[in-house]
């Protein structure tokens, strides 16, 4: 599916591997990723014209139901295969601190896709993510979002019964004297708006692309 | 028609045969009325009950007794099938169903097929099975309902999921090949159940087989394909099956009625008035919220289940899995309702 000649600028090829993730592409942009390392394109701007944006209209062809799970996990392994090829060519210069998010499944099982595809589309939008797993008691969200210096706390449950555990969260935070410094989204299958509002978390989404617009959002303003 | 038994009032709509009112059921499986104050008041608790046919079938015998749901539901999970075939579970406490804890498949490659025939006689499969032949024996006139895992589910709780996702696209064949796999395993569970056993029905939840998971193209491919490969056993067999589908629905509503199944049951969010306008062939079951079974008041409850015996809903129940912390007054107020119009 690759076409990429040396006489293409790299602007064209930001686009092909762009175009290669969003066309679930693997061996394409690890291709690609390999062209750019040997012409020496910058690192930094090949992962964020081409991988980065290309994951990126990936969400959107989510969010349009154009595609579903399947495609976008695919997109994405072919965004970390590109990933593992340029990141280590990344000039020090070009990295800045990103924003860091805590995600975790307070009670699930290996069914925690939601978890999953929020993270990596929170990878993709330059966030730095530490991925607790799936149960994950309550205090080590608080633990570990205080040990790394996280803005947000990012949650998620599949079991009804378990509701309570992410309550407890936003409790712990605010016996500790800690609740101003963490944004708390939650998500999941059994979760909703008005379950968020009663817990006194900062926001909830539905799916994995508004997780992402809403942590955005909560960080810029925790910064 | 008022000396109809609930199990003949329930085969009767499932055979859209007239009958006096809806019924009102909870299927087990993933919906299922274990809930943590009927346990406590009767000592028959989970996770126990999930490893014994004796302590298995009191406890379904108790939530019938306390809920008056006009059916008897087991099992109480949906990890039967996939333990059976290698996965290893969390087992669960009191308050939380057990799960997945891992799948014994990294992929569907490299997954080991038995022998299913000799495989549905062993494990927790034989367990549901004494259970459903004790409680169908004691209860003639209750309809004993086994719920099962649906084909992708159980497929996905056998093969790591992200991986199995990919493979519906990148390697159709073998995806096709562990699905046809556990759809026979599934058909051979149900034929134990309902032939010598006494399940009058069976039920099928299929949580991870949805419009939002798969996008329609797949669960065509996928769910629709194993679902009715599944129902069309059932049906040789000479008995009802119902499906429960999870989501919204709205990108698969059109494959929804080629399901062949005898009722479907939807989550609360989908207007089954509307699907029932839609479809007139399709025999509706749903979907009072289980959010609200959890939080709301009985009044409200006694309210939106008669709303639903108002629009003609074909059977009356739970629109999804139950919170296990969900009022037991709330309940009764659901079926109540369905039964005399009362609170």
């Amino acid at each position: 599916m690759t076409n990429q000649t040396l006489s293409d600028s790299p602007a064209d090829l930001y686009q092909s591997l762009s175009d290669a993730v969003v066309g679930m592409d693997e061996d394409g942009v690890r291709a690609l990723a390999n062209a750019a390392v040997e012409r020496g394109v910058d690192a930094y701007t090949a992962i964020d014209r081409g991988l980065v944006d290309g994951m990126s209209r990936a969400g959107v062809l989510f969010e349009t139901e154009e595609y579903f799970i399947p495609e976008l996990l695919i997109c994405a392994d072919a965004m970390y295969a590109g990933l593992d090829v340029l990141r280590p060519h990344i000039k020090r210069a070009s990295t800045r601190a990103r924003q860091r998010v805590v995600i975790g499944v307070v009670e699930g099982d290996t069914h925690d896709i939601g978890k999953n595809l929020v993270k990596i589309m929170l990878d993709a939008s330059g966030f730095e993510v530490i991925d607790l797993g799936r149960d994950v008691p309550p205090q080590r969200f608080v633990d570990e979002a205080v040990a790394h210096g996280a803005e947000v706390i990012a949650l998620s449950t599949l079991m009804t019964t378990t509701m309570d555990a992410m309550a407890e969260v936003v409790t712990l935070l605010r016996d500790a004297g800690l609740r101003d410094r963490f944004r708390v989204v939650v998500g999941g299958g059994p979760i909703s708006q008005k379950f968020s509002e009663r817990i006194g978390a900062d926001g909830y989404s539905p799916s994995a692309p508004g997780a992402v617009k809403l942590v955005k959002q909560l960080a810029g303003e925790a910064a | 028609m008022s000396e109809l038994t609930p199990k003949e009032r329930l085969l009767r709509v499932l055979r859209k045969e007239p009958v006096d009112r809806p019924p009102v059921i909870c299927t087990g499986g993933m919906m299922n009325a274990a809930i943590v104050e009927i346990m406590k008041s009767t000592g028959h608790t989970l996770p126990e009950a999930h490893f014994d046919a004796a302590r298995m079938a009191e406890l379904a015998q108790d939530v019938q007794a306390a809920t008056s749901f006009e059916n008897i539901g087991v099992p109480f999970c949906m990890t039967v099938e996939a333990e059976l075939l290698g996965s290893s579970i969390d087992h669960g406490t009191l308050e939380c169903e057990p799960k997945i804890a891992r799948e014994v498949f990294p992929s569907t490659g490299t997954v080991a097929f038995g022998d299913v025939d000799q495989m549905v006689r062993s494990g927790r499969i034989q367990v549901v099975i004494d259970a459903a032949h004790r409680l169908a024996r004691n209860n003639p006139n209750v309809p004993v309902i086994a719920s099962l895992t649906g084909p992708v589910s159980t497929a996905a709780s056998i093969v790591d999921p992200m991986t199995f996702f990919k493979e519906l696209r990148k390697n159709p064949a073998g995806a096709h090949r562990v699905l046809d796999y556990v759809t026979r395993l599934l058909a051979a569970f149900a034929e134990r159940l309902l032939k010598d056993n006494g399940a009058g029905a069976i039920a099928v939840g299929d949580p991870s087989a949805t419009g939002e998971i798969l996008g329609p193209a797949m669960f065509e491919e996928y769910a629709l394909r194993y679902l009715n490969q599944l129902i069309d056993r059932v049906h040789e067999l000479g008995f009802p099956i119902i499906v429960h589908i999870c989501g919204d629905v709205k990108r698969v509503r059109p494959l929804l009625a080629q399901l062949r199944c005898d009722a479907l049951s939807t989550d609360a969010m989908v207007n089954l008035v509307q699907l029932k306008t839609d479809f007139p062939h399709v025999t509706t079951m749903g979907n009072l919220s289980t959010f609200a079974l959890q939080w709301k008041e009985p009044e409200s409850i006694g309210a939106m289940a008669r709303q639903l015996v108002a629009q003609g809903i074909d059977i009356i129940s739970p629109a999804c899995g139950l919170s296990t912390s969900t009022r037991l007054d709330n309940i009764r107020a659901m079926t109540s309702a369905v039964k005399d119009g009362g609170v």
